[in-house]
């Protein structure tokens, strides 16, 4: 079934004892603000996890740029461009482990200011302006408050950005009068219009549903004249399914109401903007077709972000009655997604949608009708519940998204950590890539990526015919230059003897998840795919063939391939059990490599596999436990930062105690000098034991990929050059 | 032995020649009567008593019969011997039988079973008429006080004929304590007045005798009529001699509709001001006031998210459960119409983050259960027994519950990424639900109505959503304005006030048809009618009783007071006592009636000692109103209620510092605590408490600031203490 690395035993525990999940990786957290006017400069404040050494903050787009701020680590002055795109970019930082996973950065049209001191209380309401957006992070067990001048007649409009913009915040938005009793509520994420009834000051209340608040819940709170578009946001991972490639931004129809009971006339094939509204709202069209035709209905409106459920009826009218011809419902998760059981059994990515993609056939001349309804809409009346249909002719065609495997832990950890593509020396990863089909292509996808950093390769596992998913191995090489690239994965397959090609959407955790029972995975898709390699660190194991070339095999044969094996790092245990990834090979049967063997004959019984003679490229999978220690270069820098600290000490309270007794304002200035030096030094003592704590060896569970290894599997008979 | 039987049988012989008996008409009333179909008898489920089992009040005499005449090898009747067939001698208690003596040897009732089984158990008898219904007689009566009244039932069949089943019949008084009604059906009213029903059964026919006990008073004062609710109120005092009391003053009744509309105490400045407000429509701009403010709608949130269920059984339902009743909060807040909330909640769809509603689904998940909450909830109709067999107070046969059941057949549910939430749609197919019993696929229809063709595509949550909202369902506005009324007037026109059936009439139906009609008029209006109701002088009357209608219940001559609510009366506390209560993940200051589920009842003995719900159940009745010893102990003495009264910065403190005169402060407190001025034996009484001299816990003397914060927290303890301050009044 699923290549995937298996649970393994020793892992039952991986909590309870300590241990770490997978190696630590660069991740950026927060950033404040999330964003700033088109046109301006910002000074933001980050914060993350292993992101020592920042040497940059980069975006998704050229136009924003950073620079450090003198004698801070995590101060950056941020210039964005006049002409830079508005909506959500990604940032990362690059560091000592690389770049780090992203964090949404807005660009507005509108001033921003950022909420500076605390608002919790109706007097200490912070004013705002209408025609600005203000950036704040939420306060836990509280409301943040904000007044503003109403005018009368003069609707404005509030919104929150905070789920769209990797913020954990669920945000509640109060509108209340001048004392704070509340006039309008929005909890689910919508945006409020409000037209003061009279001039005077009004409240806007900001919570968290369940008032939650800490760093991770930050928001964007805008508040602008009706009417305003809601603030822009990241795209969930059914996205990377829409839009077909080269549709028009806008469809050529729009859908005409009443057309609940007597049917919009259309012609196919069609493009047809069009809104379930209002609740319970059906959009009936009405079509001839043709005996023998075959038509493709895709409906977007979920992979728009919206909270919709389309379903689209296809009948036959004739005689006055209805005949169903066909139900099209969901778009299926290429890869079964994880359930919220006790079990990991998928990734946690769905790239299915509630959305439509569907066909249907034609059996006789005739009139026929597609009804278009949503499935969440019996009691919604929103107009902002819109679609878009396509009926077309077979287009085949495919779409694309990766991201990083992931661990198969139980008791609720699930690793949905946010995994960017940082390498160590020597490291090989595993990505998964899958496709979602479009209009009948069923043929073969070769995956590969383009642009990558010196010294890192990457080897696309074939997305076999009719297959749903591959994978994707990226590898850097143990001696590869630290390095840095925005990097492309692209799929390319052969339909209708033209090549295409397609881009990979990458996508990743927003949060590291410790808890999933209580913490809900949030994955999204990035902007782009940044690639890295530090030389800080190695791999604690590299795997690959003993020679790089072309192995050569014979279908239906036991076929042997040697290994070399790098152990950098203690593992425990006595062996590690080995599968594969890769078309064909995905189901070889699992074997053990002793640990600290430097070569090993991996023997995979071809016959078994049913291999067909072709090319092939596969990579060895397994999961370990190694002792891993981080970044111990710090503890030595650190002892001589303490060591100097002390020295400075020592020499202030000499001095201190030289002029005490004969310069008062001497003695005053060294006593100054003195306490600065008690705190350089308790700063020294407190970063020291950090650093030799983090230092210290930890169990850390880690995915381990060997390189890809290609082989030429031939006909049975056929010559064979090497065993 | 033998003997005895041929004498017998000649007797038997002797009245056989009047009439063959059948199982139907004859034995089965006998059974009934006796009790042996009862639920704990040998009707409990699946397997009645020792392998013996009847259906419950013998609604399926075919059943039954079998079970009497064929199960057990047929060894419970003995034709050769009738007298000693097994039937007779346990139910006769000649043998051991758990259940006792139900037929007296030698009885009516023993010689018919006797006679019918001699007869060769004839299950009907040919061309036999069926029952078409039962006639009480009288079938409305005005009795006296302490007065008694013999009933008669008559059966009446489909040959046009009719019999006495008095003795046969079944007779409950609704009200136990106005009426009781012997087995023979003799009804005795005791000494309190008001209307009473008799509810009377045979062979799976109900009716009911109302039963009118005036008071004759003379009703010589009546208050005048503000609006329809006096009107019929008045009427109906007047009729049966109950003289209403005055109406109330004005501290009385802004403390009154405070507590009944906004869930809390008036504020210190809301009572002075409204004391001093001398225009004459100051009662309507403080219910006015009272229904804009979000305290109205947080205290309706908390009554109506208790009855849907919104409970926390896991750490993760946080999310599901604050945004259910931040949802009822809200749309009781912006006066969303009352079927418009239904509406939502009935045929919500989606995720629970992106439509509340859809809570309701994660609690009440079978189909079963969802019927019998909305019928219980939103019709004031039981269902539960129609699942198993013929409701047995009730027209509501199995059919009828499974047609309901239907409307829920076609949801569809998604898992989400959280574990026990699914998202919720309309699953395309025609709507039906399989017959329990006969297997047969049943489609949706309303309570009396007949089964609907609903297009596979048309959710029938939406269509059931469409016959309760409409204006002619004899249901869904009576149940809603019947819990209301209960709400302001700690009585329902119909008790339990989601238990309305023929047989359970309204204590003043003209009032209950009156204000079902304008809920209606107004398009489903909450908060016109919570309006009309405490704007009504019937609402404002005094709670102190005259001389004659101290002994009224339901004829509401006078206001009855009740005792504060949990989360009311721990509000009221921290109000008086100007403390906080801290609840978990809530801002500091959240009030006890804005709590979003039962999390917080586990956590606070408060809540739990004085009875709030742990929102499990579709009935109010969870909630417990009912005194204990250990709410008076917990007031008295228990840590949180003193923690308090000694609270830094609390009420004691405040007026300790108060540069006001003694008197004032006295005032201050009373007006916090009561809403009204202390008279000036308290203010005299308080005074001499708090000049006391008070000894520490060493007996060494206090200084006087402290002496005096000792005082006042003293007299806060004796005010939280007082009947006055626990009930609303």
């Amino acid at each position: 079934m699923f290549s995937r690395i298996y649970f393994l035993i020793f892992l039952l525990a991986a909590s309870a004892i300590g241990q770490q999940v997978t190696l630590p990786l660069p991740r950026l957290l927060t950033i404040m603000p999330m964003g700033g006017q088109a046109g301006q400069n910002v000074e933001v404040t980050i914060t993350g996890e292993n992101i020592e050494d920042v040497t940059e903050l980069t975006f998704s787009t050229p136009q924003i740029t950073a620079k450090p701020v003198t004698g801070t680590t995590n101060k950056f002055t941020v210039s964005i461009a006049a002409g830079a795109p508005l909506g959500v970019h990604d940032a990362r930082v690059l560091s000592r482990l690389g770049v780090s996973s992203v964090r949404a950065f807005s660009v507005s049209q509108l001033p921003e200011v950022v909420r500076t001191k605390a608002n919790n209380t109706l007097e200490t309401a912070m004013p705002i302006t209408v025609g600005s957006i203000c950036n704040a992070t939420m306060t836990k067990r509280a409301v943040d408050y904000y007044s503003f001048q109403g005018v009368k007649d003069q609707t404005v409009a509030v919104d929150c950005a905070a789920v769209g913009i990797d913020s954990r915040l669920t945000p509640v938005l109060i509108l209340a009068d001048g004392k704070g009793a509340d006039l309008k509520v929005n909890r689910t994420g919508g945006m409020i219009d409000f037209t003061p009834p009279a001039d005077g000051t009004y409240i806007i209340k900001v919570n968290d549903l369940t008032y939650q608040g800490g760093e991770r819940h930050f928001y964007r709170l805008a508040l602008q004249k009706s009417p305003a578009q809601p603030q822009p946001q990241t795209q969930m991972v059914s996205a990377m399914s829409w839009p077909p490639a080269d549709l028009p931004p806008t469809a050529n129809v729009n859908e005409t109401e009443p057309n609940n009971k007597d049917a919009q006339r259309i012609t196919l094939p069609c493009d047809i903007a069009g809104s379930f509204f209002p609740a319970a709202d059906v959009d009936t069209y009405e079509f001839t077709a043709k005996k023998g035709e075959t038509w493709w209905v895709e409906v977007a409106s979920e992979r728009l972000g919206l909270n919709t459920d389309p379903f689209v009826l296809v009948q036959q009218v004739k005689d006055g009655k209805l005949t169903d011809v066909a139900e099209l419902y969901d778009i299926a998760p290429p890869m079964k997604v994880t359930s919220n059981g006790y079990s990991y059994d998928g990734p946690p990515y769905d790239a299915g949608s509630p959305d439509v993609n569907g066909k249907f056939g034609v059996k006789e001349d005739g009139t026929y009708r597609l009804q278009v309804r949503d499935l969440f809409g019996g009691t919604r009346s929103d107009p902002h519940a819109i679609y878009r249909l396509i009926v077309r002719q077979a287009t085949p065609d495919f779409s694309l998204a990766a991201w990083a495997v992931h661990m198969t832990l139980r008791n609720g950890d699930r690793a949905s950590l946010s995994k960017p593509m940082s390498l160590r020396q020597g490291d090989a990863r595993a990505f998964e890539v899958v496709v979602q089909r479009r209009d009948g292509f069923d043929g073969e996808i070769n995956i590969s990526m383009e642009n990558l950093p010196k010294g890192v390769s990457a080897a696309g596992l074939r997305i076999g015919k009719g297959k749903t998913y591959g994978h994707l191995i990226v590898t850097a090489d143990e001696k590869a230059p630290c390095g840095f690239s925005l990097a492309k994965i692209i799929g390319k397959a052969v339909i209708d003897g033209k090549e295409l090609t397609r881009p990979v959407r990458l996508a990743s955790m927003e949060w590291p998840v410790k808890d999933a029972k209580g913490d809900i995975p949030a994955p999204r898709l990035m902007a782009d795919v940044p690639v890295s390699v530090t030389d800080s660190e190695q791999a604690p194991l590299s795997i690959s063939a003993a020679e790089d070339k072309v192995y050569e095999a014979k279908a239906g044969e036991t076929f042997k391939i040697p290994l070399k094996l790098t152990w950098r790092n203690e593992f425990n245990g006595t062996s590690i059990k080995v599968k594969a990834y890769g078309e064909g090979f995905s189901g070889i049967k699992e074997f053990d490599i002793p640990l600290k063997a430097t070569t090993h004959e991996a023997v995979i019984d071809l016959a078994a596999l049913k291999i067909t003679p072709g090319d092939y490229t596969f990579a060895f999978q397994s999961l370990g436990i190694c002792k891993y220690r981080y970044n111990p270069a710090a503890v030595p820098l650190a002892e001589a930062q303490q060591k100097e600290a002390e020295t400075t000490l020592a020499a202030a309270a000499a001095e201190a105690k030289k002029v005490a007794a004969t310069d008062a304002e001497a003695a005053k200035k060294a006593a100054e000098k003195q306490k600065q030096a008690e705190a350089a030094m308790t700063a020294a003592t407190s970063k020291m034991k950090s650093v030799t704590t983090t230092a210290n060896p930890t169990d850390t569970v880690e995915i381990l990929i060997s390189q890809p290894i290609r082989v030429s599997v031939k006909a049975a008979g056929a010559t064979t050059a090497s065993k | 032995m033998l003997g005895k039987a041929f004498i017998f049988l000649g007797l038997v012989t002797m009245s056989l020649a009047a009439e063959p008996l059948s199982f139907v008409r004859d034995v089965q009333p006998i059974l009934t009567k006796a009790g042996c179909n009862a639920g704990a008898c040998h009707a409990k489920a699946v397997t009645g008593q020792r392998g013996f089992r009847l259906s419950v009040l013998g609604f399926e005499p075919e059943e039954d019969y079998e079970a009497i005449v064929k199960q057990g090898k047929g060894r419970r009747v003995f034709p050769p011997a009738p007298e000693e067939s097994l039937i007779v001698t346990k139910g006769a208690a000649i043998v051991p039988h758990t259940g006792g003596k139900q037929i007296e040897p030698g009885s009516e009732s023993y010689q018919t079973l006797v006679r019918w089984i001699a007869e060769g158990m004839p299950y009907v008898q040919p061309n036999e008429p069926k029952l078409s219904a039962i006639l009480v007689e009288p079938a409305r009566v005005t009795m006296k006080a302490k007065t008694a009244q013999q009933l008669k039932v008559t059966a009446r069949y489909s040959d046009g004929s009719s019999r006495d089943v008095t003795k046969l019949s079944l007779f409950e008084a609704n009200d136990t304590a106005m009426a009781s009604a012997s087995g023979e059906g003799l009804v005795k009213t005791s000494d309190i007045p008001g209307t009473v029903a008799i509810m009377v059964r045979f062979g799976g026919s109900v009716s009911v005798c109302s039963v009118s006990v005036p008071l004759g008073a003379p009703v010589d004062v009546m208050p005048p009529e503000k609006n329809f609710i006096d009107h019929h109120v008045l009427a109906n005092l007047k009729q049966i001699g109950i003289p209403p009391s005055p109406i109330c003053d004005d501290s009385t009744f802004l403390r009154r509709v405070s507590l009944d509309i906004g869930g809390r105490l008036p504020t210190l400045e809301e009572t002075k001001t409204f004391l001093a407000d001398r225009s004459p429509d100051k009662r309507d701009k403080a219910v006015e006031a009272l229904l804009s403010s979000p305290d109205y709608a947080d205290y309706f949130a908390n009554k109506w998210t208790a009855l849907l269920k919104n409970q926390r059984s896991e750490n993760a339902d946080i999310t599901a459960n604050f945004a259910f009743h931040a949802w009822m909060r809200d749309n009781l807040l912006a006066n969303t119409p009352y079927d418009q909330i239904v509406r939502q909640i009935l045929a919500s769809t989606g995720t629970i983050v992106s439509n509340p509603p859809v809570a309701w689904y994660k609690r009440v998940k079978e189909p079963t259960t969802q019927v019998e909450d909305v019928a219980q909830l939103f019709l004031g109709v039981r269902m539960q027994c129609a699942q198993c067999h013929h409701h047995p107070f009730e027209r509501w046969t199995q059919a009828e519950y499974f047609q309901m059941a239907a409307f829920f057949s076609q949801i569809g549910r998604k898992p989400t990424a959280i574990a026990g939430e699914d998202l919720i749609f309309h699953k395309r197919g025609i709507a039906q639900t399989e017959h329990r019993k006969t297997r047969v696929m049943l489609k949706p229809a309303g309570l009396g109505e007949p089964p609907l063709d609903i297009a596979p595509d048309d959710d029938p949550r939406l269509v059931l959503a469409d016959w309760m909202s409409r204006k002619t369902n004899p249901f869904f506005a009576k149940a809603l304005v019947n819990r209301y009324w209960k709400h302001f007037f700690k009585r329902g026109l119909i008790e339990p006030e989601d238990d309305l059936r023929d047989t359970n009439p309204p204590t003043n139906p003209e009032l209950l048809d009156a204000l079902a009609k304008h809920f209606l008029d107004s398009n489903y209006d909450l908060k016109s009618l919570v309006r009309v109701i405490t704007q009504s002088h019937t609402y404002q009357l005094s709670a102190m009783p005259n001389e004659h209608n101290a002994i009224d219940r339901q004829a509401f001559s006078h206001f009855y007071p009740k005792r504060m609510t949990a989360e009311v009366l721990l509000d009221s506390i921290d109000m008086v006592t100007a403390s906080k209560t801290d609840f978990a993940d809530l801002p500091p200051g959240t009030r006890a009636i804005s709590l979003p589920d039962n999390s917080y009842t586990r956590a606070s003995p408060f809540l739990k000692v004085f009875g709030r719900p742990d929102n499990t159940s579709v009935c109010e009745c969870e909630r417990v109103q009912s005194a204990s010893l250990a709410q008076s102990l917990h007031l008295m003495n228990a840590s949180d209620v003193k923690a308090k009264l000694t609270a830094n910065n609390g009420r004691a403190e405040q007026l300790t510092k108060s540069e006001l005169p003694e008197p004032k402060r006295i005032r201050e407190l009373y007006l916090a605590a009561f809403s009204r001025e202390p008279t000036a034996d308290e203010v005299r009484i308080a005074e001499t408490h708090l000049l006391k001299p008070r000894n520490d816990a060493d007996g060494k003397a206090l200084d006087s600031q402290r002496a005096k914060r000792n005082g006042y927290e003293d007299l806060l303890w004796a005010l939280l203490n007082t009947k006055e301050f626990l009930f609303n009044h």
